[in-house]
């Protein structure tokens, strides 16, 4: 998964968990920027009579990098409030939410919005409503229309959504984690000795079905960069504060003392893949310039060296050049610093020497068209996706399979040859493996997926 | 006497960067007892201990750069003397005297060897 349940303490502790950061430049609203954050992973739609929610006790927030510090120079902060308007019934809501002040909608959230600017607070807006969650056709009758109504102008060309969406990342959740096995090729895969696959598979998308919280700001570039530097390095943390007692007289948690970060999530797969078992706790609560301890998970990755010996013979290449030990400096590059002129003909997303894990994105690469957008982004050929920021539909899978397998090595080393099936890597899906249509405005995910029809 | 660190809950325009303050809590370990004062639960010896002046005043200049720091717009302390909510208190170490105390969306540390010991005590 990009990041859902990535690390041991935050999987126990849904609510706080990052699972996606996206940002892109708008295709629909040029000379804007989307920053998206999601958080709650792996929701079953049919969650009554509690359904889900963001945690009134969790600072959420959107970091934004200008400057190539690794350090937060924008900080979008965002806190929510839910109301329960009778505490007498059990149910969520008495009759169909028809509009976002529906009475029959028992609890309520609200969320307010902020942005930290040169050691200040600047407040964005308050009382700003998120959709309920979707239930069915007769809780949410039209839940489109709720959910555009939690769509709110901020002022200053900033528009704001925090609610449910459809989960738009797609993996193979249970195959790649049952021992890296990709059903495409599961039958070039070692197998152990079991001898379980015999031919390829088609890909099974875990997420499909599945919702999302989501954070999304539509900002103006301008707003996000500084002159002479048009690339941003974008994350998202959640903090909690210090303390949480169970105060058993109230039933309910108490929290106190300052905000500290639970998780973070920059570029997707980091903590997940890149990250030992060991310090992924601790990534989670670090600042993005203190990412240089990390570097050697990235310049030696470790799945770079379990490929050729979990598909034996299908990598000679890529298990020559984890013999050299040779840093993977293109990693690096893509990763942690950004991309510098020079390697790829008219791009660079380079944001400096500062090695930190962020998504990076050159706003001044206009969106691509939709009809020439290439699920694997820069390797494709299209500097309108990931890495080069990352959109809905990007394949990120892929892109990060297919690098770490050694396509991108050549960047830097012109003499390295990509193993052919490095460039075929895959889990089996695309976009299309959502079945929740993607918009095509803001906030781009799709309409959640009903309780009523899912499961079916 | 009672020794007082500079609260490391101070904002950026309190001069302890975000990143510090990050940095701090990612190498703070949780050890010793740890007692809590929700609405009056500590015994009065001890929750008069913790609202000593020179305790206090350290989280008042914590509270001072809530505005700028993560979470600013949750209620903060009132002010030297006044918590606004519950205290939580937090004996990492008795018999050193480490003592974290936290209220609101701040926190302070004390080294006091006498208030650890009679915490410990009304605990025990």
């Amino acid at each position: 998964m990009s990041s859902h349940r990535e690390a041991p303490e935050i999987s126990k502790d849904p609510v706080a968990d990052s699972t996606d950061v996206y940002a892109f430049v708008s295709p629909d609203k040029p000379g804007t920027v989307t920053l998206i954050a999601n958080y709650i992973p792996l929701q079953g739609p049919a969650s009554g009579p509690n359904f889900y929610e963001f945690g009134d006790d969790v600072l959420y927030e959107i970091h934004v990098d200008n400057n190539g510090d690794g350090q937060a120079d924008l900080s979008y902060q965002f806190r929510f409030t839910t109301t329960v308007r009778d505490p007498d019934t059990f149910l969520y809501n008495t009759g169909p939410i028809e509009s976002l002040s529906s009475a029959n909608w028992n609890r309520v959230q609200t969320y307010s919005v902020g942005v930290v600017k040169g050691g200040s607070f600047i407040g964005l807006g308050r009382g700003l409503a998120c959709p309920p969650c979707n239930i069915g056709p007769l809780s949410t009758p039209d839940y489109p229309s709720l959910a555009a109504a939690a769509v709110h102008s901020l002022g200053g060309g900033i528009s704001v959504f925090a609610g449910q969406r459809a989960e738009g990342f797609y993996v193979d959740l249970g195959a790649i984690f049952d021992l890296g096995n990709l059903r495409p090729f599961e039958n070039l895969h070692a197998q152990f000795g079991l001898n379980v696959f015999s031919g390829p598979a088609a890909g099974v998308n875990a997420t499909n079905h599945l919702n999302v919280h989501s954070i999304a700001l539509q900002v103006p570039a301008s707003a996000l960069t500084v002159s002479g530097h048009p690339t941003i390095g974008v994350w998202t943390t959640a903090s909690r504060q210090r303390v949480t007692l169970w105060d058993a007289d109230q039933g309910q948690n108490v929290s106190s003392g300052p905000f500290r970060q639970v998780s973070r999530l920059g570029n997707p797969l980091f903590n997940e893949v890149i990250v030992p078992l060991g310090k992924k706790d601790l990534w989670n609560s670090l600042p993005p310039d203190d990412d240089k301890q990390f570097a050697g998970y990235v310049t030696a990755p470790g799945l770079a060296s379990l490929l050729p010996g979990l598909y034996p013979g299908v990598f000679p290449n890529l298990a020559a050049l984890v013999s050299s030990g040779k840093p993977r400096a293109d990693l690096e590059a893509i990763l942690l610093t950004g991309i510098p002129s020079g390697l790829i003909p008219g791009f660079t997303n380079l944001t400096g020497t500062v090695l930190a894990d962020m998504l990076r994105l050159n706003t001044s690469i206009p969106a691509t068209p939709a009809a020439k957008q290439n699920i694997y982004g820069l390797l494709g050929g299209d500097p309108g996706g990931f890495p080069n920021g990352r959109r809905v539909t990007d394949d990120v899978v892929a892109i990060e399979l297919r690098a770490i397998a050694g396509v991108t090595y050549p960047l830097v080393d012109k003499s390295f040859t990509p193993d052919a099936a490095a460039g075929k890597l895959t889990d089996g899906l695309t976009p299309a493996s959502v079945s929740a249509p993607y918009l095509g405005s803001f906030p781009y995910l799709g309409v959640p997926y009903s309780g009523f029809d899912n499961p079916s | 006497m009672p020794r007082h660190d500079t609260p490391s809950s101070a904002s950026p325009a309190g001069g302890v960067s975000r990143r510090s303050v990050i940095r701090g809590a990612a190498t703070a370990g949780a050890a010793g007892l740890a007692v809590t004062a929700l609405g009056g639960a500590l015994s009065p010896a001890a929750a008069a201990a913790a609202n000593r002046p020179a305790s206090t005043g350290a989280s008042a200049s914590a509270g001072a750069g809530a505005a700028a720091r993560p979470g600013a717009g949750a209620a903060a302390p009132a002010g030297p003397g006044a918590p606004t909510g519950p205290i939580v208190v937090h004996v990492r170490n008795a018999a050193s005297g480490d003592i974290e105390m936290f209220s609101g969306i701040s926190q302070t540390r004390i080294h006091d060897t006498d208030l650890a010991a009679r915490i410990a005590r009304a605990i025990g």
